[in-house]
């Protein structure tokens, strides 16, 4: 009898047993005639989605989070205009392992079109969607762990970016339209994986890109009518380079140094491919 | 029932039949369970009764008593545990102490012609904004609805319930925090748990046991001399072992980056990759079926020694005996992995000697070159010096020798002590 008790007692503690839970969390600040915005977002796993927002709103993040091992980031420094978003680990940082249900996480970020925004992103296990597009670009800064992360800019940058900062880990990247960017100068460095850089988009001015990868395969979306000079340091990485004509050391578009805009490339790349995709 | 009250409840359970069928569905149909399940959970919201609000009444300050802080909003999961803990249970006799501020509970509202300074927490209830706070405000249980004119100098914080901005001015951050949400995975029975644990169990010991039977059947030497590695020489293969796991990956990076640079070698690169990563793996597993057969070994030696009579005494049943013995602490977890903490003590303990085990057995293989070279497995006597005279006079492992006998005249001619003399 006492035996049965005591069982009955156990599977009834065991059935208290908290499962596992996701929370949503809501996070906003109104616009209040602020004129630039540095903005840190820091995700560990899941999915994030970043977009322009209302105009009435400076930032806003709708975010569902695993309670039982992160806490939501939300704070924003009036005196120096900077706000980071997210989540962060309970007990703070150090190697971990993401389960499946942490992938189940979800954020949204909307970011003001109205403000200068300096954007610096850092990504864990995350499957994120970055649409930079009709966004006041300042400076990107992206950091991609073992992520899956698409950047595009579907909408004019509507004011002139200095530099975006790409680094990515054993993540597969995507940057597409970047001629809507308007950044003046691309850097990309990239670990084990795949890249895809589109350069389509409206062009208003030259770019310049710096690219260091290792064991990345590389598919390069060219415009035509941009002219493209390709400064390229290999080592046993294939490249193909169609439509290219070698000039020195240097690959370039036939009537490179009559085109208006001037794409042009530093690519250095070790153990990988690069493929061209010529666009419209 | 009333036709009006009919409608609501067959669609109720219509929704509720069909959820569960569409988030078992792949994924193409996401987005279908999604909005499935949030008209779910409003038509469940709308059926439910919410529970009574409280009347509106003053949170007197208590001296001495509970105090919270509202300074400070940027981490709402601390700013809720801090009230629920001072005020578990809000009714009219809680008392509470707000830092530079006031405490309400049931709804609340700050007319167009007011102003009030310091931070504000309202219990229970809605905060309606038409006048001035100049602070912060934070809610629980309930809503805030900031109304055209209307103004917080401050953070709004909104435990469990929302913030509606309907056109009035916030001067700092908006944040909700809801409850949480349905558990996504839900917490298995102790019963579902015990036969999730037992199944995996059974399937790691019924695999280790194929393959240490394909080892016995077919490399048997080489099992024994890694056996008997690891009985002779335990804590040469930990420590072995141990260097082996720290130096596998910086050994494989160097394999890579020398096969790399190496012009011919790069082609070699895929197949090194996968016969290093083959040789590591049985490396591990090996090793651990030899500890088995150790164990099992010592243990089937020691039992016909105390006088046990056991039949076929062959590796076979060494490799058995020492599995089993090897999962007693991972059939315990079986047992009792559902129970809180006593469970986590016990995979803990199992995943430690396992992993120890596999060290010492990882560490044997690697010492005996996976069981050609007998070094170290106490086999430094050739076979043809094993002579009967030796065999009898040298204590085996596990059986006592029998007592020399006293050097004599009795002595037989030819043995050591004969000899010696």
């Amino acid at each position: 009898m006492r035996a049965a008790l005591v069982g009955v007692a156990l599977v009834c503690w065991a059935g208290a047993l908290r499962a596992q839970t996701m929370r949503p969390f809501t996070t906003f600040r109104q616009l209040h005639g602020e004129t630039r915005l540095d903005a840190r977002l820091e995700f560990v796993a899941g999915r994030l989605r970043v977009g322009p927002g209302r105009g009435t709103e400076l930032y806003r993040m709708n975010l569902a989070y695993d309670a039982d091992r992160f806490v939501p980031l939300s704070r924003y420094d009036a005196a120096s205009g900077t706000a980071l978003l997210g989540v962060e680990p309970v007990g703070g940082p150090g190697l971990r392992v993401v389960s499946r249900h942490q992938l189940q996480q979800d954020a949204e970020v909307e970011l003001s079109p109205q403000t200068d925004l300096a954007l610096a992103v850092s990504l864990g296990a995350v499957e994120a969607d970055l649409d930079l597009g009709g966004l006041r670009l300042t400076e990107l800064r992206l950091e991609a762990g073992a992520s899956r992360s698409v950047v595009r800019f579907s909408r004019p940058n509507p004011i002139r970016c200095r530099t975006a900062d790409i680094s990515a880990g054993a993540a597969e990247v995507s940057i597409l339209e970047l001629g809507n960017s308007r950044c003046d100068r691309l850097r990309v460095e990239g670990g084990i994986g795949r890249m895809t850089l589109d350069f389509g988009g409206t062009w208003t001015g030259s770019q310049r890109a710096e690219l260091s990868l290792a064991v990345t395969e590389l598919r390069l979306q060219l415009p035509r009518k941009v002219g493209v000079r390709i400064t390229m340091d290999r080592f046993l990485a294939s490249f193909d380079p169609g439509g290219l004509i070698r000039r020195g050391n240097e690959w370039v578009t036939p009537g490179y140094d009559q085109a208006e805009r001037h794409l042009d490339l530093a690519l250095k790349t070790t153990v990988g491919g690069v493929r061209i995709d010529w666009t419209n | 029932m009333p036709t009006a009250s009919r409608v609501p409840a067959a669609l109720g359970f219509f929704v509720f039949v069909l959820a569960p069928a569409a988030h078992a569905s792949p994924h193409g149909l996401g987005h279908v369970s999604d909005v499935i399940e949030t008209f779910r959970a409003f038509v469940v919201q709308q059926i439910t009764q919410s529970p009574p609000k409280p009347k509106p009444a003053t949170i007197a300050p208590a001296p001495g008593g509970p105090t919270v802080d509202l300074s400070d909003l940027s981490r709402p999961e601390a700013v809720e545990r801090a009230l629920r803990s001072a005020v578990p249970d809000p009714g009219p006799e809680s008392r509470l102490t707000v830092t530079n501020g006031q405490a309400r509970l049931g709804d609340f509202s700050i007319g167009s012609a007011e102003t009030v300074t310091g931070h504000l927490l309202v219990l229970r209830g809605n905060a309606n904004i038409y006048g001035h706070l100049l602070g912060n405000l934070v809610t629980v249980d309930g809503d805030v609805f900031v109304h055209p004119g209307g103004a917080v100098s401050g953070d709004i914080l909104a435990l469990h319930g929302d913030v509606r901005d309907q056109g009035g001015e916030i001067g700092g951050e908006v944040r909700t925090l809801s409850a949480p949400l349905a558990p996504a995975v839900p917490a298995l029975s102790p019963l579902a748990s015990f036969g999730r644990n037992v199944a995996g169990v059974a399937g790691v010991f019924l695999t280790l046991l194929a393959l240490g039977v394909g080892l016995v059947t077919f490399a048997r030497p080489n099992l024994e001399v890694v056996s008997d590695t690891v009985s002779h020489s335990f804590g040469r293969s930990f420590v072995t072992g141990l260097v082996g796991q720290i130096l596998i990956l910086p050994t494989f990076g160097m394999l890579i980056v020398g096969l790399i640079l190496s012009v011919a070698g790069i082609l070699l690169l895929p197949f090194a990759v996968v016969v290093y990563v083959l040789l590591a793996i049985l490396g591990v597993v090996g090793g651990y079926l030899a500890v088995a057969h150790a164990l099992g070994e010592t243990y089937t030696r020691r039992r016909m020694a105390q006088g046990a009579a056991l039949g076929s005494p062959n590796s076979y049943r060494y490799l058995l005996v020492g599995l089993s013995s090897l999962f007693v602490l991972w059939a315990a977890w079986c047992l009792f992995g559902w129970v809180p903490l006593a469970g986590e003590i016990v995979r803990g303990a199992a995943v430690l000697v396992t992993w120890l085990m596999a060290t010492v057995g990882f560490g044997a293989a690697l010492l005996s070159r996976a069981g050609v070279r007998e070094s170290f497995a106490g086999r430094l006597i050739p076979p043809e010096a094993l002579t009967d005279e030796y065999l009898w006079a040298t204590p085996q492992f596990g059986v006592p020798a029998v007592r020399r006998p006293e050097a004599g005249p009795g002595a037989r001619p030819g043995t050591r002590h004969d000899l010696g003399r």
